[in-house]
């Protein structure tokens, strides 16, 4: 039977043989590492994704999931099998306690809480914190004789703050700054999109921005972060939160992962978020270098 | 070999578009050997009941009987391997060779490679073509004739008891379809088969057939040899049928295939 | 463009990896596909509902079904396989129909007087003289699902889709033009290549 150039037989070949060619390519012995929908979420898997590529681990990524909620619920659903979280978020987001702002405490809380609750693990932390702030220019701090949050908390009604939605909304956002300090009414309440609070700040739009005290733009001269007098806001260190049976059928992940955090400070992170903000960097490229030492 | 006997009992088949049947209990009888032609207009039923005979029509009354087994209780693949089946469009089939196209039943038959080879050489050369200019023609390259040629050699390539031909000549020119026909009456005498052929053209049914059964909406008019149609018409509708045109030219063609199935 | 340029090795990895889900999802698709459109053919009156359906369902926003899929399957590789495969079945079902009873219908009446099996008119003359169909309805499924997979990267999965979200996610322009045009080029050379075998597998 003469059949055309691609013929039927050659065709059912290559349909058959399709399934297990996809087998192979999508490796179920894959570590699944994850990462939430921001910057810094994304330097720290992938810091976390290359050092177990480096140890010789076959790495699947899931980047980019989304929330925390969508996180923790697809580490519970066995999607991902570790991602980067940050103590005060696990404390106040997943375990809904108050914040504590001392970094060993945070940290034991959480660890023992999720071990209960969902079976993960947190591995070492870094010394990393990536907690909330607001920033001011120098300018407008030697100006108004700003140093603490209790400074800005009086001063508020005579300037323009530039935040994001969620700060608004979150118990230790704003609403929680004027429960713990009192005042910090402002007399103007601007959000922005989160790349462009800065730019407000910077151009004279507002007086005072909210910030995270790893973000890349703080690294600059021209502005200055105000003080926590009042131990406010929460420890936030990173750490890999691993599922329990991830860890329990390979080892040396945390092994690997434990060598790797400590060396992930303030100024590491805020160099390497900077890099990837500012200059466009792939965060896969800044990670790397972060690796190479 | 022996041809296979063919009889119609009160045959009825119905269209659901129709207001009435396509097939009205026709009722038939054809001997082996016979080569009856079904000849009437378009729509009266004929290709119809050609159809019936190896199952691509269902029924909806009667029997159709070869060899006085009834086609309904067989298995209508087996049965239509051993019935030759050539149609107008020819339908060739244009993803295979011609000696492929010929060799069709042969090989769902099981033959042997070999066998089937020299069957497809055998039958290209009885109907007029050059098996080693044809063999490996693609049915895009033929003529009409020559497509309606390896049509009917397809048809009859396993031997057939029984042979149906729904207007197999109705797309050539008449000097194409007047040697085709002659070959057939030929092929047909030599190979001893049963052979039921339909046709509008009174023509084509004087020239070719041992008996001819005129149709009218889906009924039997009248089923005769040809002379007897013509010299004892049994309706009005026959009678202005076959007298219709030339009455000598007419009376020549019938005594000419008289002659030709002279014992 | 930058990106394209400064990082080829990766988008090159991607755009492997994007080909391959594509692929994998295209001949499960298939498979599913045959059938339904084969029994299409065979069932004049229940096929406009077969095919209406199919198409119904095509209309879904791709986002929509995704974000359902993943209620059921989770987050990675399986959800944007499974909306792949699902999207393509109307435009491969529909081809496989329009190939099938597109084959001229002498030659499948006298391939049944012949005496073959319904299998064996199916296997011998009708999907051998539909293929060039088949493989058209091939090539515009591949195009669709190259683009539809691009959602893989919003969901967890993998291809060019990750560089397109997370380069929404970083605010990186560069990134997204990278896999966008990376995905664009992706299409035409699979639209290109099929066409080529379209035009091979003609009778």
């Amino acid at each position: 039977m003469t059949a055309p150039a691609l013929s039927r037989r050659r065709a059912l070949g290559l349909f058959a043989a399709a399934p297990l060619i996809a087998g192979c390519a999508f490796d179920p012995s894959a570590i699944r590492v994850g990462s939430k929908n921001f910057t810094e979420s994304f330097v720290i898997a992938e810091i976390y994704a290359q050092a177990l590529e480096g140890a010789g681990m076959r790495v699947a990524r899931l980047f980019n999931l989304g929330s925390t909620q969508i996180a923790i619920a697809a580490m519970q659903r066995g999607n991902v099998d570790l991602y980067p979280e940050y103590t005060g978020t696990a404390l106040i987001d997943v375990l809904h306690l108050p914040p504590i702002a001392d970094p060993a405490a945070a940290y034991a809380t959480v660890a023992r809480l999720f071990k209960q609750r969902y079976g993960f693990v947190w591995l070492t932390p870094s010394p990393m914190n990536d907690s909330q702030a607001l920033a001011t220019t120098r300018a407008i701090a030697e100006g108004k004789g700003l140093t603490t949050l209790s400074d800005v908390a009086r001063a508020a009604p005579t300037l323009r703050l530039a935040t994001i939605q969620e700060f608004l909304a979150r118990p230790d956002g704003l609403p929680g700054l004027q429960r713990a300090y009192g005042g910090f009414q402002f007399r103007e309440v601007r959000t922005y999109d989160i790349a462009l609070k800065y730019r407000a700040l910077l151009e004279g739009k507002a007086d005072v921005a909210s910030a995270f005290t790893t973000d890349g733009e703080i690294a600059t001269d021209a502005l200055v972060v105000l003080k926590d007098d009042r131990h406010f806001w929460s420890a936030y260190n990173v750490a890999p939160v691993v599922r329990g049976a991830t860890l329990s059928a390979r080892p040396a992940v945390a092994r690997v992962l434990d060598a790797v955090s400590p060396r992930i400070t303030d100024r590491a992170a805020r160099t390497m978020n900077a890099a990837v903000e500012d200059r466009q960097a792939d965060p896969a490229d800044v990670a790397a270098e972060f690796l190479r030492g | 070999m022996n041809p296979a006997s063919i009889r119609f009992d009160n045959v009825t088949v119905r269209y659901p578009a129709m207001d009435r049947n396509a097939v009205d209990g026709v009722s038939l009888a054809i001997a082996g050997g016979e080569l009856v032609v079904l000849l009437g207009p378009s729509g009266c039923g004929k290709s119809t009941l050609l159809r019936t005979v190896n199952r691509l029509v269902p029924v909806d009354a009667g029997r159709i009987l070869v060899d006085e087994s009834d086609v309904g209780e067989l298995d209508p693949v087996e049965l239509r391997r051993r019935i030759g089946y050539a149609i107008q469009a020819v339908g060739l089939f244009a993803n295979m060779s011609v000696a492929q196209n010929v060799g069709v039943v042969p090989s769902l038959l099981g033959w042997k490679r070999r066998e089937i080879a020299a069957r497809v050489d055998e039958l290209l050369e009885l109907v007029g073509l050059d098996p080693a200019i044809y063999r490996d023609r693609r049915p895009s390259a033929l003529s009409g004739g020559e497509a309606q040629r390896i049509g009917v050699a397809r048809a009859i390539a396993a031997r057939p008891r029984a042979l149906l031909m729904d207007e197999p000549f109705g797309a050539v020119d008449v000097v194409v379809r007047t040697a085709l026909q002659r070959e057939l009456v030929r092929i047909v005498s030599e190979l001893r088969t049963t052979t039921l052929f339909v046709t509008h053209d009174v023509e084509e049914a004087f020239r070719l057939a041992d008996r001819i059964v005129v149709m009218r909406d889906g009924r039997v008019e009248q089923a005769a040899a040809p002379f007897e149609l013509f010299d004892d018409p049994a309706t009005e509708y026959v009678r202005r049928l076959v007298h219709a045109g030339d009455d000598v030219y007419r009376r020549y063609f019938a005594r000419g295939r008289e002659l030709l199935r002279a014992p | 463009m930058n990106y394209l340029i400064s990082h080829p090795l990766r988008v090159a990895a991607l755009a492997g990896a994007h080909l391959e889900l594509v692929a994998v999802a295209l001949a499960v698709a298939s498979i599913v596909a045959l059938p339904i459109g084969i029994l299409a053919a065979r069932h004049p009156r229940v096929a406009p509902w077969i095919l209406g359906t199919l198409g119904a369902i095509y209309t879904i926003p791709s986002l929509a079904l995704l974000a359902v899929l993943v209620e059921w399957l989770g987050l990675g590789f399986a959800p944007i396989f499974v909306a792949l495969v699902v999207y393509a079945q109307f435009m491969l079902a529909r081809n496989v129909f329009a190939g099938v009873t597109g084959v001229d219908r002498a030659q499948v009446d006298a391939a049944r007087g012949a005496g073959m099996s319904p299998a064996q008119v199916l296997w011998r003359i009708e999907l051998p003289q539909a293929m060039p169909v088949l493989i058209g309805g091939v090539r515009i499924a591949a195009v669709a699902m190259i683009a539809i997979a691009t959602l893989g990267g919003y969901v967890g999965g993998v291809g060019l889709g990750v560089l397109i979200f997370n380069g929404l996610t970083l605010h990186q322009p560069q990134m997204i033009v990278a896999g966008s045009v990376a995905a664009s080029l992706l299409a035409i050379a699979v639209d290109a290549g099929l066409r080529a075998a379209e035009r091979r597998a003609a009778v």
